[in-house]
């Protein structure tokens, strides 16, 4: 009788201790959230930071070393803890909705990934402290990252440790839910576009981690211990390094956008009212972008001293992952096209999200070929490229799925004028900031300094990114609070706001702890975007 | 209904989670704090309440999965992801090995392969990890029949012979060592232990693996019904075996031939 009570209760309104010992999906899928959101934030502090010493030329307000740290920890939080761990979230809270599943495979697995991700949490907190910074970038090339002045390089292995650890765990998991849970009638070709991104997610994490795992293995023995992997003088070779760092962290691009793909996908075709435009290429679009995301690693390494027929070869297969990618915008579009669309909060989100990775994209064309990028390399116009589909695409996904599943996940509509409000802020306030950069970029600008030299037109491009890096926290601020304030003082949520067909929206909202208590049944021909047969 | 109601509602938490990642976080710590901060006893003390709260932890889980959980057999499969995660573990220092090995083949050749290195080692541990690949193929067997009893007596002489291979590499280690073939010595000593280190740290945890399966196969929890954690630890033995060839080829043959 007492379990009977238990299970009237929603999820989130359980004790301290239930959440501490928590295995339920659910609740690890919202500690993933708020832990992704909290260092989100301390990452843009950052790079507010930065921004206000770049306001003007010479030293101001952050002293040099102090700029790296920012510049190291800005880049390790907003890729590994925001645009990598908010998918950790979205996985969780959704891929069981979502086949029809009461939790996932390996239930306290997954509690223990999400404790190795709050280990790699605390490691990244202690680098705060004075004397423990690590001031060599996110990339952490050696031989500079093997030097006592470039700060503390065994608390940068450990972070790639633990939060790759965390990565393997939570890949395994989920991957053999989909694969083994997916309720009968939910196939390979009608799940949800967003359970094909985060598997294809997860089987590049699976594949890829490990390469880094290694390389930073190594750097923390020929730290530390003497041994000589990057030593040329001994037969290493400080190339090996950024090899085995790009063989993971150029595919972990796709890890941040292919799951960015699956919720523009799910937003796009429930707001246009329409099923997804050519679903099946979708799919194969999405396999093809995660498998030959491993085949152009070097076009990060035109510069280093790689031969030639590399260099092309490479430059070939990046200018082809433009054709999946390019097979992607086109069927949104075609979706939207003579679609019945509904300007909602997470519909304005997607949308800006394809426009940001658009511009993104198009300058990522020009940088895969040699010729253009040996020119450009280690300037402005790459921050500006990879701000707009890492920093912007990424992040307006996972803002509109944030507006989009609120309902589902808390019970409570957002407030829509408020959401709609911080959506016009962001988009502003980000093209303010990352177009300059590009064009800051192609005038010569390096990236990574804290100075420049007294130039009247790069003073003006940098105070234009600077109050545009102001406008841009305050537009996500509002999306925060528009997030909250529904929380808290929303109107009750009906289990299907948006009409979807998607099994999540099946469910009440919240969902009950055990989501369904009975096998779902699903139609014949269901099809999470409409129908997918045409 | 109303029991499988219950069923359910255990498994929400579990409270073992939590000290396994604590553990996770104070051995990093631990090893940060003897080779950056110089602080060994504190290193000594993490290192120590860490490992502690892991087994702690990780046995607490195990019995907790064999008494109230249910085998859903889904552990075949994602041993099989994390195995192919492992191989390209092993395949970044393969890398970085072959490619000092025709980079520097020249100097490779005429200096840096010591004295002490002899084949007929590494052909025998071959045959001692193969011969245990055999006996847990057997206990698996075994297992799947319902014999418990034939079932440890091959486990025990699964571990013995992976307790042989440990000690054997280890005094090769130690006696390659002390002729002066280091990590530090050159990217052949640096390769040669890494590839080889690695592999027998998979040895251990092998070896762990099947001291928890015998701790539940004794204890008669772990029996034919509910044996995937079992065949994990054999899948991932097998993987440890394979693996092996590769890397004695590897580190003995391709690292020591005079060509």
């Amino acid at each position: 009788m007492r379990e009977a009570i238990h299970i009237e209760k929603p999820w989130f309104s359980a004790s301290l201790k239930e959440w501490i010992f928590t295995t339920d999906h659910k609740k690890i899928g919202i500690m993933y959230g708020i832990t992704s959101l909290v260092f989100f934030i301390v990452g843009g502090i950052m790079a507010l930071g930065m921004r206000v010493e770049l306001f003007n030329p010479g030293t101001q307000h952050v002293s040099p070393d102090t700029y790296n740290y920012f510049l190291t920890v800005h880049g390790a939080l907003m890729l590994l803890w925001w645009a990598i761990g908010i998918w950790g979230a979205f996985a969780n809270f959704l891929i069981p909705l979502m086949i029809g599943a009461r939790d996932v495979a390996f239930p306290r697995l997954n509690a223990l990934g999400y404790w190795t991700f709050f280990a790699a949490s605390v490691i990244a907190l202690i680098t705060l402290i004075p004397g423990n910074q690590i001031m060599h970038m996110w990339t952490g090339y050696p031989p500079y990252s093997a030097n006592p002045n470039s700060g503390l390089t065994a608390l940068f292995v450990f972070i790639w440790h633990l939060t790759g650890a965390a990565s393997i765990m939570g890949a395994i998991n989920f991957l053999t839910t989909v694969v083994r849970m997916r309720a009968p009638g939910i196939g390979f070709f009608n799940m949800n576009l967003f359970l094909h991104g985060v598997s294809s997610m997860n089987l590049i994490q699976l594949l890829g981690i490990p390469s880094i795992a290694g390389a930073v293995t190594m750097l923390f023995l020929d730290t530390y211990v003497g041994t000589n992997f990057f030593n040329p003088a001994k037969g290493g070779d400080p190339i090996l390094y950024q090899n085995l760092f790009w063989f993971y962290s150029h595919p972990a691009v796709y890890v941040m956008v292919l799951p960015a793909f699956g919720v523009i996908s799910e937003i796009v075709s429930t707001f246009a009212r329409k099923p997804i435009f050519g679903y099946k290429s979708m799919v194969v679009a999405i396999w093809a972008i995660a498998l030959v995301g491993f085949m152009v690693w070097t076009h990060h390494m035109f510069v280093s001293g790689i031969p030639d027929w590399v260099k092309i070869l490479m430059s070939y297969t990046t200018v082809l992952i433009g054709v999946p990618t390019g097979i992607k915008i086109f069927n949104w579009v075609g979706t939207l096209y003579r679609g019945a669309v509904v300007y909602k909060t997470p519909m304005l989100y997607a949308l800006g999200a394809i426009l940001m990775f658009l511009i993104g994209g198009l300058t990522g064309i020009p940088l895969g070929l040699p010729a253009f990028d040996i020119a450009v390399h280690d300037s402005y116009f790459v921050v500006g490229h990879f701000h707009y589909v890492l920093g912007m695409a990424v992040t307006l996904a996972a803002f509109g799925g944030f507006f989009y599943w609120w309902p589902k996940v808390t019970g409570r509509m957002y407030s829509e004028a408020l959401g709609k409000l911080s959506f016009w802020t962001i988009i502003v306030g980000s093209n303010v900031l990352y177009f300059p950069q590009l064009i800051v970029g192609l005038s010569g600008m390096p990236r990574r300094y804290y100075d420049y030299p007294v130039i009247g037109e790069w003073i003006t491009l940098h105070q234009i990114q600077t109050v545009g890096a102001f406008v841009l926290a305050f537009g996500i601020l509002l999306g925060i609070i528009a997030l909250i304030k529904g929380t808290l003082s929303g109107e009750k949520a009906p289990a299907n706001p948006w009409m979807s067909n998607s099994l999540e929206w099946r469910l009440p909202s919240p969902p009950p702890p055990h989501n369904f208590d009975e096998p779902p049944k699903v139609e014949k021909d269901y099809c999470p975007h409409g129908y997918c047969k045409f | 209904m109303a029991h499988e109601v219950a069923h359910h509602g255990e498994h929400e938490v579990s409270i073992w989670p939590l000290p396994v990642g604590v553990g996770v976080l104070l051995i990093p710590l631990a090893i940060t704090a003897f080779f950056a901060w110089k602080a060994p006893l504190a290193a000594l003390l993490a290192g120590g309440v860490g490992l502690a709260l892991i087994i702690v932890g990780a046995t607490g889980w195990a019995y907790e999965f064999f008494t109230k959980g249910h085998d859903e057999g889904h552990g075949w499969i994602a041993i099989f992801f994390f195995i192919i995660s492992e191989i390209i573990i092993f395949g970044t220092m393969f890398v970085a090995f072959w490619m000092a090995r025709v980079n520097h083949a020249e100097v490779w050749v005429n200096s840096w392969i010591p004295e002490g290195l002899s084949l007929s080692i590494p052909a025998f541990l071959t045959l001692v990890l193969w011969a245990s690949s055999f006996t847990i193929w057997r206990a698996e067997v075994a297992l799947e029949q319902g014999s418990r009893s034939k079932a440890t007596t091959y486990i025990l002489i699964t571990m013995a012979l992976g307790i042989l291979f440990t000690v054997m590499h280890v005094s090769e280690w130690v006696h390659l060592w002390h002729q002066g073939f280091t990590l530090m010595s050159n990217m052949y000593g640096t390769g040669f232990y890494a590839l080889t280190g690695i592999h027998t740290s998979h040895v251990i945890v092998g070896l762990i693996l099947q001291a928890y399966a015998l701790m539940f196969i004794l204890s008669g929890k772990m029996n034919e019904k509910k044996m995937t954690m079992f065949s994990a630890t054999v899948a991932y033995w097998h993987f440890v075996d394979i693996m092996w060839l590769l890397v004695a080829s590897t580190a003995y043959v391709v690292g020591g031939l005079h060509i």
